[in-house]
């Protein structure tokens, strides 16, 4: 079904190297760089995000889905270019936004329910998951990142609010309390007391775009969708930038050439400097 | 690195590990309070003045609901140093929600958002509370300022017994629905979570089933991408992309069809009319004011005029939710305020007799005791405008409650009077 043999025998690993570049595999994937993501990217979501991710009072139909897609996309990109351009592999974003959500559901039954007591749907993540997927599908089927910036991650925050109305669209539903309108999420945020974090806090639906015929959330969208490809843009430049290994190379005449070449390093280190320094 | 070096590194190590498995064992003391004493001085006295504070209910069982209520007086001394309350909330302190706060008013009006309030005017709150977490807890009222912060009011105990898995809050909702809030889309939510992660894994899986990182990294420098771009992947990946496309217009559609009635986040402002302004015929105004330091007793010289038609005594100094009483005072205490905000005794005066009607004097007014220190109090003398503020209250002879806030600079003295 796969081609995994042809790549292997491609790959001119004796049987031995294969078994151990897939012991390789499991190590470096799983305890190492999902970990990492879910420590790094999980702290740079909740700095930038947090509040609107924490609170179901805070998920507006404004600023949540702006402030969510955008926020998430960044390391999605730099995840992406590091699978795809050094291994062909079409899942960094996906794989980023599990380890967010492994990051978030930690957080959620360990620091808000089990040391704060908030029960879990005032707490409710939402979540990235199939805007991930298909950036990641984007990609694979583009193979061109340009095209993912435009196409995978416009989709990538338009996806956003659909996808998590199934979770979130009971919390809009009206009630009377005191003579006052409220919705839901509003009267769960004044239900469950949260003493550092008073009601003025929010940012509900402000600045200019609610002007724009009403239509808050597809303009939002629109929105988040533009400048995710713009994020998209940068955090893939970051993701080349952290990915790009090179050094320093001084030649005798006291020339320093930077080389891209790190292949070459080994070839220096047995003492053919001269030779390589002559060909930077 | 020797082996001396690394055996004093084992031993630092070891004291560390033991250090850390003792100290549970040794000292498991739980925090109650919540760091108001460590809010500035100037904070707790010149900006809102706590008064008729209530506790109501101060033992509960779960599901039964209570009220912490009071009132409060925004100084006319209100810091240059803190923004203005134009966008303020009433809050509660509390360790997390061990009530559900179910309602909230302030003079009448409830307040579920923020809103303005006026320097030198007074509100009354009723904060309904519904018990949820059995404990001990710490309460305060809170009077939240949009870029100042939260002011904490005085800290009372309530107590909650029974069990939390009793604990039910089932509200009805405008379309005839009855949620608990408790529970109401934990369920759905966590299904949803844990089939987008069953797709996603689905998605990362069918990768790593396969070599994932050494073997393409060789094959892809040595001959690029074309033996790796495997044709099995772009077709499992049109299909999941069209089972994701999919999925998610069914869940918007489907959740839009079970809630067809939704309304946007609603977060308006609420407009609060102060209490009205009660004719005052006790007319009083600071002079001079001192704090003794080694004393622990604030000094002020009352310029006073009684207006009214009866006589009026002084009794009760309070400020920061600190309650100074002198004899006649103590008979007006609640005696359910919390005793250790209370300074009984604490109030002196040079003449103690009412003041007639008619009559203008000058008063020498004494509030001391050590909870200038214990509730740090204190620190007011190392502020960059050291005054104070709070309210002086005085009842005429039918019992009428008179409150005059007072504010002034305060001038320190650092060595006992007659040294």
């Amino acid at each position: 079904m796969f081609r995994t043999d042809e790549i292997i025998k491609a790959s001119k690993l004796p049987p031995e190297g294969v078994a151990m570049s897939r012991h390789i595999d499991y190590i470096y994937f799983i305890p190492i760089l999902f970990v990492t993501i879910v420590g790094t990217f999980h702290m740079h979501f909740d700095l930038l995000a947090g509040d609107w991710d924490f609170w179901i009072d805070w998920k507006d139909r404004q600023w949540w889905p702006i402030v969510t897609p955008i926020t998430a996309i960044t390391f999605c990109a730099a995840l992406q270019y590091y699978n795809w351009v050094n291994y062909r592999q079409p899942f960094g974003a996906t794989i980023c936004i599990l380890a967010l959500l492994a990051g978030k559901w930690v957080t959620i039954v360990a620091a808000w329910w089990w040391w704060s007591n908030y029960p879990y749907n005032f707490v409710m993540p939402s979540t990235l998951l199939p805007s991930a997927i298909v950036l990641d599908i984007v990609l694979l089927l583009t193979r061109n990142w340009t095209l993912t910036a435009v196409i995978g991650a416009w989709m990538f925050a338009a996806l956003f609010y659909p996808t998590n109305w199934a979770i979130f669209a009971y919390s809009h539903t009206p009630l009377v309390v005191d003579g006052t309108l409220l919705s839901w999420a509003d009267y769960m945020g004044f239900l469950y007391v949260r003493t550092g974090t008073p009601e003025y806090i929010r940012m509900i639906e402000v600045g200019s775009l609610r002007t724009f015929g009403g239509h808050s959330t597809m303009i939002s969208s629109f929105f988040a969708a533009f400048a995710s490809s713009l994020m998209y843009i940068l955090w893939w430049q970051f993701g080349k930038f952290f990915c790009t290994s090179y050094f320093y190379l001084t030649d005798d005449r006291q020339k320093t050439t930077k080389v891209y070449d790190v292949f070459a390093y080994a070839t220096l280190a047995h003492g053919d400097k001269a030779k390589a320094g002559g060909k930077a | 690195m020797n082996a001396k070096h690394v055996f004093k590194q084992w031993v630092m190590g070891i004291c560390g590990v033991a250090t850390l498995a003792i100290a549970p064992v040794v000292d498991i003391t739980p925090a109650f309070a919540h760091g108001e004493r460590s809010q500035e001085p100037f904070l707790r006295m010149r900006t809102v003045n706590w008064y008729d504070t209530e506790w109501v209910g101060k033992s509960t069982k779960v599901n039964d609901v209570t009220e912490l209520k009071g009132k409060f007086h925004l100084s006319e001394d209100w810091p240059r140093a803190v923004v203005k309350p134009t966008r303020t909330f009433i809050n509660i302190g509390s360790p997390s929600s061990v009530f559900v706060r179910l309602s909230s008013k302030v003079n009448g009006t409830p307040m579920f958002v923020s809103g303005p309030m006026e320097i030198g005017r007074d509100y009354e709150y009723i904060v309904t509370l519904k018990a949820r977490l059995p404990g001990h807890h710490h309460l305060h009222p809170m009077f939240a300022v949009k870029d100042a912060g939260p002011i904490a009011g005085p800290g009372g105990w309530m107590d909650i017994t029974g069990s939390y898995s009793d604990f039910t809050n089932p509200v009805k909702t405008l379309t005839g629905e009855t949620f608990d809030s408790e529970t109401m889309g934990t369920a759905t939510g966590i299904m949803w979570h844990l089939f987008w992660a069953a797709v996603a894994i689905f998605w990362v899986g069918f990768f790593m089933i396969r070599p994932m990182y050494l073997i393409r990294a060789r094959v892809l420098a040595a001959y690029g991408d074309e033996i790796l771009l495997d044709p099995i992947d772009r077709k499992v990946g049109t299909a999941v992309l069209i089972f994701t496309l999919t999925v998610v217009v069914v869940g918007y559609l489907a959740a839009d069809a079970r809630h067809p009635v939704s309304v946007p986040l609603q977060a308006g402002e609420t407009k609060v009319k102060p209490m009205p302004i009660k004719p005052n015929p006790f007319v009083v105004e600071v002079t001079h004011a001192e704090y003794d330091v080694p004393g622990r007793a604030l000094r002020m010289t009352l310029h006073a005029t009684n207006n009214g038609a009866e006589p009026v005594t002084i009794g009760e100094f309070t400020t920061a939710g600190i309650r100074f009483t002198n004899k006649f005072g103590a008979t007006k205490l609640d005696p359910n305020y919390p005793a250790e905000l209370v300074a009984q005794a604490g109030l002196t005066m040079d003449s103690e007799a009412p003041i007639l009607p008619g009559q203008t004097i000058d008063i020498k007014v004494e509030s001391k005791d050590v909870l200038w220190e214990v509730q740090r109090l204190v620190d007011i003398l190392h502020d960059p405008d050291q005054r104070f503020a709070g309210l002086l209250m005085s009842w005429t002879e039918k019992g009428e409650r008179l409150i005059n806030p007072v504010w002034a600079p305060v001038l320190p003295v650092f060595t006992r009077l007659g040294a």
